[in-house]
């Protein structure tokens, strides 16, 4: 009987995730040549003296580093703003996560509005506060694009953090903040020394899940700058995807794709183990 | 006095993330409802314009936008409905039957990670399975490749609302005579309906928004979703904007409607249920 009700899901998920996942390991050991299909490691020893991986790579860490960076300083500070009884609190809170609710290509159609030199909001309002805005041409710019790709990414997620911070800011409960004010704690010990302990295995879980969408990040880069100007926005999967739809070189693709796959798992790995540690899983 | 002040400036601290927040959709709303004049306006005009539906009228009627728009909603509720009948199953046994050698938490861990691999992985693979079957600028490929990619979502959300009712319910149900699944649909399911109608809306989400495998695996403008047809409109060279954002706006509509409707659950969906939010 159980068999019955689990079937269908498992014959789903071998069809769809496990097959594609062999595909894809027998054709990265396939390197396409002129004189036929040679099988061996040869796209993955490629990889190591590919300047372009390499660089997709040093960018993938740039951008998740810094975004989430960003995200978490800010959304914990929003969170701590909110965890207050206020008046409006709940329309705050609705409005503050609409930007993560937006589908990403739309994501970067209000950027690409927001920041084009011609007519964009953000350069139109400076110029209004007497800044010369000539040569703030933001995604255009070889040095401004990578920041401006990390600013979308932090307005759009940045409320995600928000939002699971929040939930465990309100999961802790009072005594301990009260056993704090008897202690005559200060409210910088407080935070120190009750809080952020207690709010450990939100966090976690908020970088964890975090750190494996920046490090897989696709949809808003190939809107903005479809990694240029130049290759100075190009992430890990971006070029990837620029690798097999592009040059139609499936196999090279597929050999990057499990340094990728092997990336998030350590990552996560690392993550699932302090999570373990503090045993909330 | 020093409260005040600090609730002041925490009130200020607020309304000054709302802003940010809220203002550049804002800014791509006004751009759709602008003449062509009033875009380039400079300083902008952020509230003073004419608005005109004529940027709606040019890309749902002239351009191609009403049959992506149509594609959208199919993949998204078809897919939905499959990954929900599959997933709601699986999750209620995972969550009632012992199953033997540890089954019951290997299986929703080995479940939850299929979910956990980037997008780009399976995308190279299944974009080849797809021209091989066939399938390829189908609307079909992408209802089947959204079902597998919701349902280890849709397992996981379920499995925690089952876990959270009591057994005693159906075991009376199934006392009287009734089959499980008999049990499972008279008596379990409309008991965790606010759950499955939260697992749905996030499913209807998350096949809406979905960017790659669409842009993978559909390139014609017969299967190609909404998404996909804003970015090749994005990046091609003569740019318009209006017409653009038109359609990004209406791509907008359905999510906030379905993302206020389940304000409640939101933690606990974006989280695949780590979170009891």
């Amino acid at each position: 009987m159980p068999a019955l009700f689990l079937a269908p899901a498992i014959a789903v998920l071998l069809a769809l995730s496990i097959y594609p996942l062999i595909y894809s390991i027998t054709i990265s050991l396939q390197q396409g040549t002129a004189a036929g299909v040679i099988w061996g490691l040869g796209n993955f020893t490629r990889l190591l003296s590919d300047n372009f991986f390499l660089t997709a790579l040093a960018h993938t860490f740039v951008y998740a580093v810094s975004a989430l960076t960003c995200e978490f300083l800010l959304g914990l500070g929003l969170a701590l703003l909110l965890n207050k009884q206020i008046r409006g609190r709940g329309l705050f809170r609705a409005s503050l996560l609409i930007p993560m609710m937006l589908p990403a290509v739309v994501v970067g159609v209000i950027w690409r509005l927001m920041l084009n030199p011609n007519f964009g909001a953000i350069n139109e309002t400076l110029k209004q506060l007497g800044i010369n805005t000539a040569s703030l041409t933001w995604t255009a710019s070889p040095k401004l694009a990578m920041l401006s790709v990390i600013a979308v990414d932090v307005w759009q997620w940045t409320p995600f953090v928000f939002l699971v911070l929040l939930a465990g800011l309100q999961a802790i409960p009072q005594e301990p903040y009260e056993a704090a004010l008897i202690d005559g704690s200060s409210r910088w010990q407080t935070f120190w020394h009750v809080t952020l302990p207690l709010l450990k295995p939100s966090i976690l879980i908020v970088l964890l899940l975090r750190t494996m969408d920046l490090l897989r990040v696709f949809d808003q880069i190939f809107i903005l700058t479809e990694g240029g100007p130049g290759f100075a926005t190009e992430t890990i999967s971006l070029y990837i995807y620029r690798t097999a739809f592009r040059f139609f070189d499936f196999g090279y693709a597929a050999a990057m794709s499990f340094v990728l796959l092997a990336l998030t798992n350590v990552i996560s790995a690392i993550y699932i183990k302090f999570l373990q540690a503090k045993e909330t899983i | 006095m020093s409260r005040k002040i600090a609730q002041g400036s925490r009130y200020a601290l607020l309304t000054v993330a709302l802003l940010f927040s809220l203002a550049p959709a804002y800014w791509m709303l006004t751009i759709s409802l602008k003449t062509e004049v009033d875009q380039f306006a400079s300083p902008p005009a952020w509230f003073a314009f004419t608005p005109t539906l004529e940027h709606y009228y040019d890309a749902f009627v002239t351009r191609g936008f009403g049959e992506y728009l149509f594609t959208s909603v199919i993949v998204a509720v078809a897919s939905t409905v499959c990954a929900l009948v599959i997933g709601t199953l699986a999750a209620y046994a995972l969550a009632r039957f012992e199953l033997p050698w540890r089954l019951n938490r290997r299986l929703s861990l080995w479940i939850l990670s299929t979910r956990m691999f980037p997008a780009i992985v399976t995308a190279v693979p299944l974009f080849l399975m797809m021209r091989d079957v066939q399938l390829l600028n189908t609307r079909a490929s992408l209802i089947i490749v959204y079902t597998g990619f919701n349902l280890p979502f849709v397992v996981w959300m379920m499995r925690g609302f089952f876990a959270d009712l009591p057994r005693e319910l159906e075991e009376a149900a199934l006392v009287d005579g009734d089959s499980r699944l008999g049990a499972l649909v008279r008596v379990v399911l409309p008991l965790v309906s606010p759950g499955l109608a939260a697992t749905a809306v996030f499913c209807l989400i998350v096949s809406w928004n979905e960017f790659l495998f669409a842009l993978v695996l559909t390139q014609t403008d017969a299967a190609m979703t909404l998404p996909v047809g804003i970015a090749g409109r994005v990046t091609q060279y003569e740019i318009k904007w209006g017409v653009m954002s038109a359609a990004a706006t209406v791509a907008i509509i359905p999510i906030l409607v379905f993302a206020l409707s389940v304000q409640k659950y939101l933690v606990r969906g974006l989280s695949m249920g780590a979170v009891k939010g």
